[in-house]
């Protein structure tokens, strides 16, 4: 078969639609409005005749489209997609079921819009990848063709079907047959909703004063909007006003910091208040509401309500502090950390001719790349919090660097050792720093993770070539193991996650595994957090050099900017709601609600008696049922989950499926 | 969508690239209420990243997550598209562009054509399919692949055989033979410059012999060939369509060498390495597979524990430096090795029936002819302002992702964001300069 006939073939296994034969429609009609509506090249197959359709006369009018997905082969390669699609044809209420090659494709969402309006459909299912993939893009398809977007069911038949039973595709294909079911049974009791609009603040709160927070406070400034700072150091700028020179520009770091933070200080937009910390957190997107705790000159503190509608957390990184003893750090004075050595050139005058520390020369020096990072398990001491950083910290090779090649040019008599797993100058104008600092005479040594060298104090008063000694089994000459000679060694650490518990439990945030924000994707959304209207900038997420932590902050002043360009807000209308007529007014829905404010009673008059009523907070209410479950009438319930939608799924997950090759009798698969 | 635009057409901002850059930058500038125009000069939206396969370190399929900005950006009421058309010159003069484009004839009226295929598969005439990288084939007139936006049928006319077979297939006569290259200029106050990258030249190390032998292929290739949905639906060798048992990565195969004018890294091919030597592990489960490589760069958030998983997955990896490849009997390969792990065998050679080689990025265009906008010495878009890095050297004129520098997608799309945020704000001040404060 050449390419073509089977682009051509898949092509048109994508057109093959199940549908109902329609009463009262005649074939010719049929092929005339496919030809006047044909907008994609979606062409309708009908099937065949004798494969009725069967109603179950409850709802008459429900008209379900299936969409079932091969996501390019992640799906059909497992599940057989074709035999899910004749299947869902044959459940009550179905009346199109197709299968598309990529149905978040422009043709595939096409596909379903365009059935809606020729087909009068009133609910969809697309069977697909997660819902968070592409819930919002399925249900931005259905409203274009008019549809109620909350009528639509997604189901995921990729990760839960076709990834999760790659070995049992019979298996598979039966599971994402039930699961559709499912859907369809949902959906039967679905009724249209609405999202909850309510006002936007248009204001933002920026937590940390760091370069990632002066960049996204000083961007949305310059848009115009207002911006509250909040610093709990007792000034602005954060770590970089330590760090000498940025790389690759080789500014002054602090004349960069103070541009930043002058413009910031200039800006009529933005609020600042340092020594202050963020105490409580509440509310939702565009209604945020925060308590500020200020910490005045005479030592008293004091507290403050604010309300903004968007938070971007720029809380920064913590430097890594080597336990004691680790390479000798506080037991040797020679082993600094790289920021302390950075400090210490810093320190040094400009015409110092010769490298010095304590009053002692330093003849030879040693940088120990990836300490504290890269770590692995069973060969590295996890820090006392338990926390063993598997991850790279991407700014301290090219700092290291950096820095050898500053001691060859202003120290040209000190010999200068670089002891490394990999060098990762990635970056833009950072790979200069390896060529140059290789051709200033600094010399690599290379050793493996599970085999870092070895520091020791060498014997006699100072050693041949230095104070220490380095024993490293250098890969660069085939695994020998060399000893090195050294007066002074840095070590370099990288960067580790702030000390933000309070924050992340105040506004129920998400971690990694590495300790750092979790945002929502790492590709399609890398500076939103999971909770609506919480951005990240920074190393808060992730180590990051100068030039990434500006762009971060840039993109969550984009995200804070594009939330801000409407009058309301709009949530999704999945919360609960409450049953006058079943109500007792037992209020054993509002003990047991965890989100303050959601749920609370409020006296209403019945029959002309005043009576305790539980009345939800929409904007509050995060629809996670648990007053669902203890109230005893029923009374209160879930829009879009409603218990009778869950008993829905549950019949359809467990009903006898219909068998596509006889549809009068039912066959049930295990 | 949007495709068509008038003589009064006057939009906010011009994106020259409409990969995920473009996108992503048109996508926050829109949803801020701008009116963006995306001028893309292939015939789809997306860039290089809707061609791959699967991306690090999520392993997302490709397709999957950049569908959903594609069809944001063609549904988005505030954005524009023009595909086939050429970004040619910005004129720049008192706070306004004169942005010059070039769009390219079609020989398909897009607003008649319906995307039914019908005159694809009444072609008769093949060439060498140009998304699937020269593997597999196209019709002379096509839909450009599956998830192409816009889904319109393009005809290329050096391939065509001009039999008049689809201007009578199509249901409705949307073929032009006739269609001229067409100028346009638009006038807008602000540009991001958002044009990407393009692979170096295969060729471009003799030593690696890439012309004797069509086992020696690109990434992009690869990627083509791992995608679900490729040229052949799995992963086949070129020459023979053997399946491959023994595979071989080169790094730094178009980088980090001065004496092919690319100094530089580029950043992504250490990872697409290894996310690449993971699939094919996943689809060639008895097939050794060995990277080449001198540093790993697994710099980013989670991409040192994809490195370690790799290894741990049985991925060899070693040190070293490829001298050399030689084609030898049956299409097989030999690699000269200059190790750095073994004393005793210092030189070493090893046999491979499919190499792959990191080839480096370079600009996807070069701004400097008849624009405003100057490069520094690597080629890429020259970025002077420190606190803010998408402003170029030129007023009005920002930079976002790969055509700043090499940049994988998380960091392409981190910068899309930071050059919306500046566009903004430029356009805030120029237009509400007293509210400035
Ligand atoms: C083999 C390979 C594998 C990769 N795998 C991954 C991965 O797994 N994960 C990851 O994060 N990254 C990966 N990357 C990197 C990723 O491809 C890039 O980060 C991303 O594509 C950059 O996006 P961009 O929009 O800047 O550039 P591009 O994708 O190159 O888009 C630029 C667009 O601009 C257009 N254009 C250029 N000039 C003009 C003009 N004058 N007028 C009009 N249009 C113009 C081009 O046609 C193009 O469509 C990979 C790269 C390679 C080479
Ligand atoms: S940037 Fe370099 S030194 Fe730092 S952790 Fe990564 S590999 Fe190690
Ligand atoms: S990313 Fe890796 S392969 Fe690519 S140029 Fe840099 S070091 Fe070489």
């Amino acid at each position: 078969m050449s390419d073509q006939e089977k682009k051509q073939q898949e092509h048109e296994k994508d057109l093959a639609e199940f549908e109902c034969g329609e009463p009262g429609r005649d074939e010719e009609a049929h092929v005339q409005r496919q030809i006047e509506i044909a907008k994609g090249p979606m062409e309708t197959l009908h099937l065949k005749p004798e494969i009725a359709h069967v109603h179950d006369g409850v709802t008459p009018q429900l008209k379900v489209g299936v969409y079932i997905c091969r996501c390019g082969g992640n799906i059909s390669d497992v599940v057989d997609v074709e035999k899910v699609a004749e299947t869902a044809r044959l459940i009550p209420g179905v009346c199109v079921a197709k299968v598309h090659t990529f149905v978040c494709s422009d043709p595939g969402q096409h596909l379903i819009s365009d059935d809606i309006l020729q087909e009068n459909l009133d609910r969809v299912v697309v069977a697909s990848c997660s819902p968070f993939l592409h819930e919002q893009t399925f249900r931005g398809a259905v409203s274009r063709g008019g549809m109620n977007p909350y009528l639509y069911e997604h189901v995921n038949i990729r990760e839960q079907a076709s990834w999760a039973h790659k070995h049992d595709p019979a298996g598979a294909t039966t599971k994402a047959i039930r699961m559709v079911a499912a859907a369809v049974g949902k959906l039967r009791l679905a009724q249209p909703l609405d999202k909850i609009k309510l006002p936007n603040h248009r204001r933002a709160l920026v937590i940390g004063g760091g370069i990632a927070g002066l960049k996204a406070a000083a961007d949305l400034a310059g848009r115009g909007i207002k911006v509250l700072l909040v610093e709990i150091a007792d000034q602005l700028g954060g770590h970089l006003n330590e760090r000498g020179r940025i790389y690759p520009s080789e500014h002054d770091a602090s004349e960069f910091v103070s541009a930043l933070v002058t413009q910031v200080r200039a800006s009529s937009n933005i609020e600042i208040l340092l020594s202050s910390k963020v105490s409580a957190v509440s509310g939702f997107i565009g209604n945020f509401k925060i308590v500020i705790e200020s910490l005045r000159s005479d030592g008293s503190t004091s507290k403050m309500d604010e309300t903004v509608g968007a938070i971007i957390m720029a809380t920064g990184y913590r430097p890594y502090i080597p336990q004691n003893g680790e390479f000798l750090y506080k037991a040797e004075p020679c082993v600094l950390t790289l920021p302390e050595f950075i400090q210490h050139m810093q320190s040094l005058s400009g015409d110092a001719k010769q490298l010095t520390y304590c009053g002692q020369a330093i003849r030879n020096i040693g940088f120990l790349h990836c300490v504290g990072s890269r770590q692995i398990d069973g060969i590295h001491q996890p820090s006392p919090n338990g926390a063993l950083n598997t991850y790279c910290s991407r700014t301290c090779c090219t700092t290291i660097l950096q820095q050898a090649l500053a001691v060859r040019k202003r120290f040209p008599h000190t010999g200068v050792f670089d002891f490394n797993q990999d060098i990762r100058t990635y970056g833009r104008g950072e790979e200069n720093y390896y060529t140059q600092a290789s051709r200033q005479g600094v010399v690599f040594f290379r050793y493996n993770g599970d085999e870092p060298p070895r520091v020791e104090a060498a014997t006699g008063s100072r050693g041949k070539d230095g104070v220490l000694r380095i024993i490293v089994k250098d890969a660069l000459t085939w695994g020998e193991e060399l000893e090195i000679g050294v007066d002074m060694l840095v070590l370099g650490t990288g960067m580790i996650p702030g000390q933000i518990t309070g924050l992340i439990e105040a506004m129920k945030l998400a971690v990694g595994e590495d300790g750092f924000l979790q945002e929502v994707h790492p590709k399609l959304r890398p500076v939103e957090l999971a909770v609506n209207g919480i951005l990240v900038a920074g190393t808060a997420q992730a180590p990051m050099n100068v030039h990434e932590t500006l762009a971060a902050a840039g993109a969550a002043a984009a995200k804070a900017a594009a939330m801000f360009a409407t009058e309301e807000v709009e949530l999704n209308p999945y919360v609960a709601e409450v049953d006058l007529s079943r109500c007792s007014g037992e209020a054993r829905c509002v003990t047991q609600c965890d989100y303050e404010g959601a749920l609370k009673m409020v006296q209403v008059e019945v029959d002309g008696v005043m009576v305790d009523r539980a009345e939800v907070n929409a904007g509050l209410c995060v629809g996670c049922g648990a007053c669902v479950a203890v109230c005893p009438h029923r009374a209160i319930d879930l829009n879009g989950w409603r218990i009778d939608q869950f008993e829905a799924m549950i019949e359809g997950l467990a009903a006898e499926i219909p068998h596509p090759e006889c549809s009068s009798e039912l066959v049930s698969i295990q | 969508m949007n495709m068509q635009i008038d003589s009064e057409y006057r939009p906010d901002a011009v994106v020259v690239g409409g990969g995920i850059a473009g996108l992503q930058s048109a996508l926050d500038l829109a949803d801020q209420g701008l009116k963006v125009l995306i001028v893309e000069r292939q015939p789809s939206i997306g860039g290089h990243m809707i061609a791959l396969s699967k991306v690090y370190p999520t392993l997302d399929c490709a397709s999957c997550i950049t569908t959903p900005k594609m069809s944001a950006a063609a549904h988005h009421e505030n954005i524009t598209i023009l595909t086939n058309t050429e970004v040619k010159a910005i004129k720049s003069a008192d706070g306004m562009h004169r942005v010059e484009l070039l769009q390219k004839p079609t020989y398909v009226n897009f607003d008649k054509c319906i995307g039914c295929r019908q005159c694809e598969y009444a072609c008769d005439s093949e060439y060498p399919d140009p998304f699937e990288r020269g593997l597999g084939t196209v019709r002379a007139i096509a839909v450009p692949f599956t998830n192409a936006i816009p889904q319109k049928a393009i005809l290329d006319a050096e391939h065509c055989g001009t039999c008049g077979t689809c201007a009578r297939v199509c249901p409705t006569d949307a073929i032009e033979y006739d269609q001229q290259p067409r100028s346009l200029t638009i006038r807008t106050d602000a540009v991001i410059v958002a044009s990407g990258f393009l692979l170096n030249d295969i060729h471009l190390k003799p030593q690696y012999n890439a012309h004797r032998n069509k086992n020696i292929i690109d990434s992009l290739t690869l990627e083509r060939l791992l995608a679900p949905h490729g040229p052949y639906g799995r992963v086949l060798r070129p020459s023979d369509g053997k399946i491959p048992t023994s595979v071989a990565f080169v790094q730094c195969a178009g980088s980090r060498d001065e004496s092919i004018g690319v100094p530089y890294c580029s950043r992504v091919c250490c990872m697409y390495a290894i996310k690449q030597a993971m699939l094919l592990s996943g689809s060639l489960p008895l097939a050794d597979i060995t990277i080449y490589y001198m540093d790993i760069r697994a710099f980013g958030k989670g991409y040192e524990q994809f490195y370690q998983n790799a290894k741990a997955m049985g991925i060899n990896f070693a040190r070293g430096k490829v001298a050399r490849i030689e084609p030898v009997s049956s299409g097989d390969l030999s690699l000269h090795v200059e190790s750095t792990e073994d004393a005793l065998n210092p030189l070493q050679e090893h046999r491979h029936d499919l190499v792959v080689l990191a080839q480096g990025m370079i600009p996807g265009w070069n701004p400097t002819v008849d624009t405003p906008v100057t490069c520094a010495s690597d080629g890429f878009v020259e970025t002077p302002m420190l606190t803010a890095p998408t402003i170029t050297n030129a007023p009005g004129i920002f930079v976002a992702g790969a055509a700043a520098g090499p940049k994988d997608i998380v960091d392409t799309i981190a910068e899309a964001g930071a050059a919306a945020m500046q566009v903004s704000q430029y356009l805030f001040q120029k237009r509400s300069p007293v509210l400035v404060g």
